[in-house]
Order: C-alpha cells, then structure tokens, then sequence
C-alpha cells in the first residue's frame, strides 16, 4: 500500500460495550477504495459487532467512522452508502426474489421502469435470470445468498458489507462462490467488508486480512504475509496447522539470538529484529516446510533429526504424518503426494525430517 | 416368513392406534358440535306448540302404524320477513365489527411492546394480561358499569377536573358496550399477536433499514404484513364471541343496543319461542361460517402456493 493512496474507510478508536463486556476494545483500521477486506476470528472475537458498527445497526460507545472522508458515527443505516448482507441472508419471506432486491430502489423512490431494469442487471449479475417470482423458501441455500447479494449491491453502495457469506454454504458451492465473489468485486469495483471465521475463506477471498481476538486486531496484511510471518503464537497456530515448539534463550546480542530448542535437536540462530525480553520463546515451523524421507539427507545447507512415524493421514493431494522426534516431540509434517504410487513411508517407520533455517520462525508470546 | 407375520401385526396394531387418537378430536366435535346443532337444526324446523317440550316433533306416528316427517321453513322465512331480525344481525356485526377494530388498534402496539421487551419483563408483562382472567367475567362487565355510570368515577373525575359541567351519558350506550367489549375481548387479541410478533427476526428489520427504510417503513413493509396470520386469528377470536354476545349488551348497552344474543334470549326464555330462537341461532352460526371458511381457505392457498 502507497501512503498516497487515500483512507476510504477509516475507523478511529472504535469501542463497543455491552453491559459489562467489550465486543470491540479500541480499534485502529484503514481500508483502501476497492480492496476486499476481511476480518477473521473466532465467534465471540467482535468481528460481527465491528461490522454492524460500520452497518450503522450498531453505534459505537467510543471513536468515529469515517466512510469517504465523511464521518458516519451517528448516521442512520438507511442514510449510509453502505449495504450489508447478513450471515442468514434475511430476505423478505413474504416477498418475491424481484421484491425483495427491488425494495432498496422503491425506498429510493425510483421510477418503476428503471427499477425493472436494474434488477434484471442483478439477476443477470448473481445469474438467477427467470427466478423473479420465486419465494424465498422456494430457492436453495446458494440461490438464496445470490439474491441477498443482488439485493445489496442493487443499491451500488460505497461499501459491501458481508457477514460470513459462506457459512450456509456445504463445501463445493463454497468453493465456486468464493471465485464468483471474486469476480463480481472486480467488476464492480466496490470496497468488500467481509467478517468470516473461516481462515481458507479469507485466505483466497482477501487482499487483506485482520485478524481479531478479543475486540482487537491482533495482525492485519496480505493472507502471505500474516501466513509466513505471524507475529505472535495466537496468529500462528489460528491461520492454519503449524508446530509450535518450546525454546529457551541461551544468548542474545544486537545481531542475533540463539536458542536452544530440544525438540528441534539443540542451537538454533535468528536473526536479530528486537530484542525479546521474555527467556521463553516458540519456534514455529510449518508442516509443509520439512521434508520427511527414509534416507539420511545429504543437503548440507538443511538440518535434520530423526524420529519415527506415530500417525498418518492421507487425504489424497497430500499425507500429513506425525512424527516423534528422538527427543520425544511430535512434528507435524505434510508431504504433497507427487508420484502415483502406494505410500512408500508408513506407521512406525524410522524417518529423517529436515528444513530450511529460513522457514523457522522465533515467536513471543 | 413368520418374522413377515409378526410385522404386519404391528402394523395393523399401529394403524389401530393411529385411527384412535385421530378419532379422539373428531369424537369429541361429534358428540359437542354436530350433535347439539343437528338437534338445534331439527327444532328451527318445527313450528312452537304450548307443550312439553315446546314445538312440534319431526317424527309423527300416524294412526295407522306409519311415520310421516314433518317440517317448515316458516321460522327461516319469518327471520327475513321481519325486519327486526335482519337488523338486528345487521348491528350485531356493525358492534362486532367496531369493537374488534379498536380491540386490535389497542392490542397491536400491546403485543408489539410485550413481544419487543426482555425475556423477564416479557412473562411479567403477559401474566399481567392474563391476570384479569381470574376475575369472574360477569364481574368485570358489572363494574364497568360503577365506572361508566352518571354518577361514576369518569364523570365525578371529568367534573372535578371541570372538563364538563354536566355528567356526560355514557352507561346505557352503544359507546359503553364498545368500551366493555374491547375491554373483555382485549387478551385473546393481544396473545395470538404476541405470539406471532415475538417469532419475528429482527434481522429483517434490519435489512429493511439497511436497504433504505426508515423505522416506520419498515413496520409497514416488513412487520405488519408478516403479522397478518397472528392479525386475522386475534380478530377472529374477538368477532365470533363478540357477535354473539349477549352479557355485554345487556348490562351496559341501552334499550335501543340491538345485538343478536339478546334476540335470541328472548325469543326463548321470554318468547318460548324454541324453533324461531334455534333459526336465530342457526343463521348466527352461519354468518360465523361463512367468513372464517373463507380466511382458512384463503390462508391455505397461500401456503400451497410459497411451497409449490
């Protein structure tokens, strides 16, 4: 991101209380024209409560909102650019599929005609052409997210607000959708707000994700960059599998660190960013990152340690083994199933994992 | 083969107990609905004698060992040839009509209120609905009337507030018979309401405000037409027993308060007139018929038609 580039949305000290417990503690957050933003976390982490602030369903007990350069904080949520498609879909029941992505136009006190065409334009957009007089309950799950979609956007909002779009969805349907939403928020070139617990789902979806925990960002970047540097152990374990290994300082100077991590087979050295003030640490190491083979590995550049196989999955497109080290840590490792062959490295099996220094992480608390 | 046996028994004992508790209700109708009309129906058709009981049998034993039948229509003729009569239904649903109307103006934002308010206040605030209900009904409409009356606490309080200078006429009304009747009627409005209002998703109302729809919009749009079902049963509830009431009229109405209930206790107990009091009663019933077949049909077809 340029510094040039202007804030489109801007969310300055944003707290939400409700009675005694705090949904949203002080929240700090720019998001740029046209990205596809998430924010991911766990329920009860006050994704939702965020969004519903931005909605206007929700006002903030502290901070302001800022949605192209005009504050939002008190306004009406009829009197906001900004649409919001609930994580059930909440269509009209009593209304037809034209009704219902009509009804934001007929609040406008749009002409009938041009009414009649901008919803054709949406059904023709979420592909849902010749369904206008269905009833909601006569629509399946992913038909009826396609008409709550039609039914926000119909309004061109600023901004699209999505609350878990996905979670009604099984499994393929999710998959396809996710690549269409895609597709129409580059058509479209409207800013997506999309609140999700779903890690895979921000991880294709965003341009950028944050990540909340208790009311607060905990890390916010690109789904690579939170991915291969997590910046704490809770960032870490939540954005898909990894080793968390325990690990004690032994020196440290301007440069850089050692550890000892037993479970890795002794010293370790990082490179030096900030001096940490805890003797405790967590090595990270992600699954994919460590070969495992039955041959002692001749790599010079590369560590290794020994250890025998515990368990295995196979799950087609890759096997994921846990592996007791010699130390009697387990390591998880995935392994891409490359060949088509039977499993050559099986329960009980004596095996070398080896890895690149550059994919361990050193992580605080 | 005998496990096939063994199966079919259980069948045929299932279905068994399937007709009987199907039965159950339908028993129950025969023996306190279509039984007491058939026999109300069978004296509308005969004429009034001075007798034990007071009209003409269906059955005569003719001399000759034979059965003739006997019957008129004499009862429903002279039902709409006496205008008294077809007036007399015709104010009976105007007051029906008028009283349920403000029964729901009052009841909607009650059950709205009750349906919108927290979990603990909400069983609070429905017990006190209720409450009244523990109170004899006939004594609830008698002290209307201390309320209602020239020398009554609305007055007395109109005059010392010197609103008035003369008490206003108010028991002995047709304005006293709506007050009593809304009154009355005024829980089984608000609990079918409540009941429907409350499974509203406030999520709609919300995606109607999101959409552009101020609070009002969205009660009119979203709210209200959802509310329909929970609408039509608590008007129901209060127009078929408010048609046909009988204690309200008498006690609070005026000489000139005609309602159907009071026709029809005279014509039986003043009158003796059995069989015109039963024609009376049979056409009442069908008045109540007529519209409520047609609300269920209209209802059923617009089920069948959201889930073809």
């Amino acid at each position: 991101m340029t510094s040039d580039e202007k804030n489109f949305i801007e969310i300055k000290g944003v707290s939400k209380h409700f009675g005694d417990v705090v949904a949203v503690d002080n929240v700090d957050l720019a998001i740029k024209k046209g990205e596809l933003f998430s924010i991911l976390g766990a329920s009860g982490s006050g994704k939702t409560t965020l969004l519903r602030i931005l909605a206007g369903l929700e006002i903030p007990s502290q901070g302001s909102i800022l949605i192209d350069g005009v504050d939002m904080t008190s306004v009406a949520p009829y009197n906001r650019p900004v649409n919001i498609m609930f994580q059930n879909y909440a269509l009209f029941p009593h209304m037809s599929v034209f009704e219902n992505i009509a009804y934001g136009l007929k609040k406008e006190g749009l002409q009938k005609e041009s009414i009649e065409e901008k919803v054709q334009k949406m059904l023709a957009l979420v592909k849902l052409e010749g369904y206008e007089n269905r009833k909601p309950n006569q629509l399946s799950g992913g038909q009826s997210q396609r008409v709550a979609l039609a039914r926000s956007l119909v309004k061109e909002p600023k901004v699209l607000l999505l609350d878990e779009p996905m979670a009604a969805l099984d499994k393929k349907l999710r998959q396809s959708t996710q690549f269409e939403l895609m597709d129409i928020h580059y058509e479209l070139g409207i800013t997506f707000v999309i609140v999700t617990h779903d890690q895979e789902e921000a991880m294709t979806l965003s341009d950028r994700i944050a990540i909340m925990e208790q009311g607060q960002f905990v890390q916010i970047g690109s789904p690579n960059l939170i991915y291969e540097n997590p910046r704490s152990k809770f960032v870490a374990d939540f954005l898909g599998n990894i080793n968390l290994l325990e690990a004690t300082i032994t020196e440290q100077n301007d440069k850089e660190i050692v550890v000892d991590c037993a479970a890795l087979g002794g010293e370790l050295k990082f490179d030096q960013t900030e001096q940490a003030n805890a003797s405790e640490m967590t090595v990270a190491l992600r699954p994919e990152k460590v070969m495992i083979e039955k041959n002692i590995p001749t790599n010079d550049d590369q560590s290794h340690i020994k250890g025998i196989v515990e368990d295995f999955g196979y799950f087609g497109n890759l096997s994921i083994y846990r592996v007791k080290t010699e130390s009697g840590h387990v390591i998880q490792v995935s392994k891409q199933n490359r060949d088509r062959v039977e499993q050559s490295i099986k329960w009980e099996d004596e095996v070398y994992l080896s890895w690149d220094n550059d994919s361990l992480m050193l992580l605080g608390e | 083969m005998s496990g096939l046996l063994v199966n079919t028994n259980n069948s045929i004992r299932e279905n068994l107990w399937r007709y009987f508790i199907v039965a159950i209700p339908y028993i129950w109708l025969l023996l306190f609905f279509l039984a007491p009309f058939v026999i109300v129906f069978k004296i509308s058709l005969a004429d009034p004698i001075i007798a034990q009981p007071p009209f003409t049998p269906l059955f005569n034993e003719s001399s000759d060992g034979g059965f003739s039948i006997y019957t008129t229509f004499d009862n429903f003729l002279y039902l709409f040839q006496d205008s008294l009569y077809f007036v007399t239904y015709l104010n009976s649903v105007k007051l029906a009509f008028i009283a349920t109307f403000f029964t729901l103006l009052i009841g909607y934002p009650i059950a709205y209120g009750i349906a919108r308010s927290p979990q603990p206040t909400r069983n609070i605030l429905l017990l006190l609905v209720v409450i009244p209900f523990w109170i004899s009904f006939l004594l609830r409409v008698y002290s209307w009337m201390g309320i209602l009356k020239t020398n009554g606490l609305i007055n007395g309080f109109l005059l010392w507030l010197g609103v008035i200078d003369q008490p206003l006429e108010l028991l002995y009304t047709d304005t006293a018979v709506y007050i009593g009747m809304v009154y009355s009627y005024l829980p089984y409005m608000i609990l079918p309401l409540y009941a429907n209002l409350v499974k509203l998703d406030v999520r709609l109302l919300e995606a109607a405000s999101d959409l552009g729809a101020k609070k009002w919009q969205g009660f009119l749009d979203v709210t209200l037409p959802l509310s329909m079902p929970g609408i039509i049963a608590g008007c129901l509830l209060v127009f078929i027993p408010a048609i046909g009431e009988y204690v309200i009229p008498a006690l609070l109405g005026g000489a000139d308060t005609l309602m159907i209930g009071r026709v029809l206790f005279d014509e039986f107990f003043l009158n003796r007139d059995w069989p015109v009091a039963s024609a009376v009663a049979i056409v009442l019933l069908l008045l109540l018929v007529l519209p409520i077949v047609y609300f269920q049909k209209k209802q059923a077809q617009e089920t069948s038609e959201a889930t073809a």
